[in-house]
């Protein structure tokens, strides 16, 4: 049986609601500019604990392509090694767009229903 | 740059384990895939400045190891190419791959093969009756309920004759290719794990 990647029972819930916004904050980093994957997984570091392993990046990536929200290509570089980057195709940022605005909305709504367990722990 | 020899060895054999991992992708894929991590590897060695040891196997860590990595992309090129396949053995290494993630892959796979064998064993039965005519058949008898195949069994008749040549030689291959167009259709359901960016 080939290793298992998903969601296992030793998983907690942690970790599945950060794999769940990896989308989300990766076409999101990619709206004002074409970045390569160390660009991307910077950002990331910068601005959230969402990335447990680097590596975890590159096959996302692989597969918005696939899907056609992002698009790629090489270019060579300083740094001795080409580098590839990634931008947002029109279907992408249509995609990004939606999601974007679906998360805040979801987010307002549960805000007032999660009200009352954070005022408790205050207390 | 250039790195002292047992660090350069030892971003080599990462790259190794990972392509020996990557193993069931397509080698332009695989190769694709170890010059991007090879370049992130040799960016981050570049960034800490003086690259020791210590300091590449922190770098090599946090990428996480190949056999966390590769299966990651397995399962999506597979699901990604089974999705749009027509071949029973791509759809259906798609489905094993996703059976390893989920319940519902498992029970797609269990399916799969049900449907797979069910079809083929029709087709062959279809074309065994024109060379078999006597004992490949539609048993209905005392001991037989419904049996099609071979059936050594006195008492029981053929209830369909002839006609399980052509009911064997279409219904086999279009069960396959139900079968087919079913797992297909499901898979375009096997990413049930981002629920929240769907």
């Amino acid at each position: 049986m080939a290793p298992n990647v998903g969601s296992t029972p030793s998983e907690n819930w942690e970790t599945q609601v950060r794999k769940g916004w990896l989308d989300l904050v990766i076409l999101a980093s990619l709206w004002k500019e074409k970045l390569y994957g160390l660009d991307i997984i910077r950002r990331l570091e910068a601005h959230s604990d969402l990335l447990l392993s680097e590596g975890t990046i590159y096959p996302i990536l692989g597969r918005l392509k696939r899907d056609g929200l992002i698009d790629s290509e090489w270019v060579e570089s300083d740094a001795g090694h080409p580098r590839k980057y990634y931008w947002l195709t029109p279907s992408g940022r249509r995609r990004a767009a939606a999601m974007a605005r679906y998360t805040k909305t979801f987010f307002a709504r549960i805000d007032s229903l999660i009200e009352p367990v954070l005022a408790k722990e205050e207390r | 740059m250039s790195h002292p020899e047992e660090v350069q060895q030892k971003i080599d054999a990462y790259l190794m384990q990972l392509r020996r991992s990557l193993g069931e992708l397509p080698p332009d894929e695989v190769s694709e895939i170890l010059k991007e991590i090879r370049g992130h590897i040799l960016e981050r060695a570049e960034a800490s400045g003086e690259l020791t040891e210590e300091r590449l196997v922190a770098i090599l860590k946090a990428l996480g190891s190949p056999e966390q990595i590769a299966p990651l992309y397995q399962a999506d090129a597979l699901v990604a190419r089974a999705r749009s396949s027509l071949s029973p053995r791509v759809v259906m290494r798609g489905i094993h791959r996703w059976s390893t993630l989920s319940a519902w892959g498992f029970v797609l796979f269990v399916l799969g093969v049900v449907g797979y064998a069910t079809g083929a064993a029709l087709a062959l039965t279809g074309l065994l009756k024109i060379f078999a005519p006597s004992q490949v058949g539609a048993w209905v008898g005392p001991h037989a309920f419904f049996e099609i195949g071979v059936i050594n069994d006195p008492t029981a008749h053929d209830v369909l004759g002839w006609w399980l040549v052509p009911l064997g030689l279409v219904g086999g291959p279009a069960l396959i290719l139900a079968t087919t167009r079913v797992l297909r259709w499901t898979l375009r359901f096997a990413r049930i794990r981002r629920p929240t960016t769907a």
